[in-house]
């Protein structure tokens, strides 16, 4: 083995221009693999960060019902499920030690009803405001206004929701109370500020393809901003769930009870709204008419038909685990739970429940990897081209070795071991060079412009990290493409004969 | 007993379309301890010859025994065992890995036994003897480049002898030396075909090594036509030795 070195580092040495050359290759190949693998490994744990630890949680469970496991972004007027016994899932979910903590949501597209323009629309979460803070790291911020308590009414309205809002049906939403903030307005509203339709409230309708929906008028408490990939939950309003089970008239018989006196109730069930309030408080409203006129709804409470499901209805639960790692083992034990008590739900990883999102962020991934594969491929083929090239020039000096008793192991060793020290020296030289632009990257603080750049951040800034794994996954593909580019040169190397170095001669 | 046994050797090569009859059938029998030189006209097969007694090439057809071992139907590694332990190789050209200096290219072969189970002091006392012997001691740290072409020469006849072969070959040994040191190589050749009976088997042209040798093969046309005693080939061909008409017959210098 010292003979095969000491020869491989004094043909390394002799030969410098071309080791130079290999070496430079793989310096560069290491280095861009480095800071490939500091972006991929960034991208994995941003979107983990800041979509499973900030929005879905590990885990997202949802009705048996509902064929698609992409529930979060769903095509516009899809509905999500509804989860009905809701106290049983959670004696089970309470029950399992692998199970942090869980929080359950409405989640739905609900038109936003106006008198002067077309129908707007808008995703909303229903939720317990603080319960979802403290699940979520306090992700939402506020911008205006103030936040809902976890008993309080009203809905906190995205800051690009509300100017899409502006923009597609020409009021500007505000917190009651709160004046106007020009920082806030966009370049058209504040243009626009004199003449600006300012609301402190909208009228919201669920939509449905299962049951009937209300339309309720909800007072906006605040503005909001999502801590990190607001460009993606913008869309999402957050309400409280009961506002949000009105809403989508996830009510039962007995919420009825609850609202409307017994005496009442005989009048109710015979469609006598109005001689029963004798005024036009409440209205029955057929929405799929023409002639539905949206001005006579503001303000006014309407209740169509009630829909029969439990108590306590949700769409979804977003579960945190323990160990975030064990995603599809505890996905697994959840179900087998889940069908055993014939609770009607699933489990899905939170990757499947993002649906596109997670198929955009697999392909920069994928792309992200690709481009460093592509770079090693080259490098592959050049540094087997050159080493090729070196083992033909050798011809007499590897065909003198073979005639005075040398195996072919010996050539094969020979070769490998350049190969290796250049490997080793130049690679082993870009990593750490990868590892520093890596940190340089990190310290910079670039921030994200655009979508795509969040997806490929991870994040709303550019974050790229380097761990021990990520290390020795960077040593793993280097000693591959150490191994790969020297397999042809090798087989080149092994077949000269000492007849060819006298040929040769 | 025959160290070499060779029957009906036939070696052609594939020249483009046409091939080249290198040998044509020869037979030939060498006995443990011979010291024989091969001549011929430059293309009459000699190197051919060597070559495939060394094991580095097959013959097309017949049957090569060493140490009566056939080895024509060898594998390349058993064949390869052969060139390390039993035979020593001379090339025309001295054929000297590079990156290693004058000792280690000596000790290299050595280095490769590893069933000899040497201790690195012997295999550098053995490889500083050979050194000794063939007069490069001065240039021991010298890498073959910083030497002439005679001394590297000389140490690519250290390292055929540095592992004591069963058989020396060597394709025109003294062809690049003075007649000083090529005769004090011969002399130490001769020495060891004496004290350790060393196959010697070597290719010249040059009759001041003829007269060095038992035995003279002549080949001509891939043939063997005559194996005759050295001094009856001599007289018969009334060479002269350390005369530079007979040297400058030499296929070396006709190359040049």
């Amino acid at each position: 083995m010292n003979l095969i070195i000491k020869i491989a580092w004094r043909n390394i040495m002799r030969h410098r221009g071309k080791s130079l050359v290999v070496g430079i290759i793989l310096f560069l190949g290491a280095t861009v693999m480095t800071i490939g693998n500091g972006v991929v490994s960034a991208m994995e744990k941003g979107l983990k960060e800041n979509i499973m630890n900030r929005f879905t949680g590990q885990l997202v469970i949802m009705s048996d019902k509902q064929e698609q496991d992409n529930v979060i972004f769903t095509p516009l007027g899809t509905d999500v499920e509804i989860i009905t016994g809701f106290d049983k899932i959670k004696k089970i979910l309470s029950t399992q030690d692998y199970i942090d903590k869980y929080l359950p949501v409405g989640k739905g597209l609900t038109l936003i009803l106006n008198d002067n323009s077309d129908v707007g629309y808008a995703l909303v979460l229903g939720v317990k405001f603080e319960d979802y803070q403290k699940m979520f790291k306090n992700n939402i911020k506020l911008v205006e206004g103030k936040l809902l308590g976890n008993d309080d009414r009203g809905i906190l309205v995205t800051s690009g929701s509300r100017k899409r809002q502006y923009d597609e049906q020409d009021f500007w939403l505000q917190p009651e109370g709160v004046p106007l903030n020009d920082k806030n307005l966009g370049p058209e509203a504040l243009a626009n500020k004199k003449n600006l339709d300012v609301r402190n409230s909208i009228v919201m309708m669920g939509t449905s393809s299962e049951n009937t929906t209300m339309d309720i008028k909800m007072d906006v408490t605040g503005i909001v901003k999502y801590s990190y990939l607001d460009e993606f939950w913008k869309n999402f309003n957050i309400m409280d769930i009961e506002s949000f089970r009105e809403v989508f008239n996830y009510v039962t018989s007995t919420d009825v009870v609850t609202q409307v006196p017994k005496e009442k109730q005989k009048l109710l069930e015979r469609d006598n709204f109005d001689s029963l309030f004798g005024e036009s408080v409440v209205e029955k409203v057929d929405t799929g008419k023409k002639d539905y006129d949206v001005s006579k709804l503001i303000g006014k409470r309407v209740i169509r038909k009630k829909v029969n499901v439990d108590s306590g209805a949700y769409n979804l639960i977003f579960v945190k685990l323990k160990d975030s790692d064990a995603i599809d083992k505890s996905a697994k034990k959840l179900n087998t739970t889940f069908k055993a008590a014939g609770a009607g739900v699933r489990a899905v990883p939170w990757k499947k429940a993002i649906g596109q999102l997670g198929d955009i962020a697999m392909i920069m991934r994928g792309a992200t990897i690709g481009f460093v594969m592509l770079i090693f491929f080259v490098a592959i083929i050049i540094i087997m081209n050159t080493l090729s090239m070196a083992a033909m020039e050798r011809v007499s000096e590897i065909g003198m070795m073979r005639a005075v008793g040398a195996q072919k192991s010996f050539i094969a060793g020979m070769f490998f071991a350049e190969t290796t020290i250049i490997s080793f020296v130049f690679g082993g030289a870009g990593i750490i060079a990868g590892a520093v632009i890596v940190a340089i990257l990190n310290s910079l603080n670039i921030t994200a412009e655009n979508h795509i750049l969040q997806l490929l951040f991870g994040g709303d800034v550019f974050k790229p990290a380097l761990d021990a794994v990520d290390i020795l996954i960077g040593v793993i593909e280097l000693t591959l493409v150490t191994v790969l580019a020297v397999v042809y040169p090798l087989m080149v190397a092994r077949r000269i004969t000492p007849l060819d170095a006298i040929m040769r001669d | 007993m025959n160290i070499i046994e060779m029957k009906n050797i036939k070696k052609n090569y594939p020249l483009g379309e046409t091939v080249v009859n290198a040998l044509r059938g020869i037979d030939l029998s060498v006995e443990e301890g011979a010291f024989i030189s091969i001549v011929g006209p430059s293309g009459s097969g000699k190197t051919t010859l060597l070559n495939l007694i060394g094991c580095i090439d097959s013959p097309t057809e017949g049957s090569v025994k060493i140490g009566g071992e056939d080895i024509t139907m060898l594998d390349d590694t058993t064949l390869t065992n052969i060139r390390l332990f039993k035979v020593g190789f001379i090339f025309q050209t001295f054929n000297l890995i590079p990156v290693l200096n004058l000792l280690e290219n000596v000790e290299f072969p050595l280095l490769l036994m590893k069933e000899h189970k040497l201790t690195k002091e012997e295999i550098r006392d053995r490889a500083k003897k050979c050194i000794e012997e063939v007069g490069l001691k001065e240039y021991i740290d010298h890498r073959p480049a910083e030497l002439s072409g005679g001394q590297r020469q000389r140490v690519a006849i250290a390292r055929a002898l540095v592992t004591r072969p069963q058989i020396v070959l060597a394709d025109e040994p003294t062809a690049n030396l003075d007649s000083e040191t090529g005769a004090a190589i011969l002399t130490l050749m001769k020495k060891l075909n004496k004290t350790e009976n060393t196959t010697f088997i070597f290719s010249t042209h040059d009759p001041d090594v003829l007269q060095y040798a038992t035995e003279v093969v002549k080949i001509r046309d891939g043939l063997i036509i005559d194996k005759t005693e050295s001094s009856k080939y001599l007289k018969q061909n009334g060479a002269k030795t350390k005369s530079g008409a007979a040297k400058a017959q030499s296929p070396v210098k006709r190359r040049k």
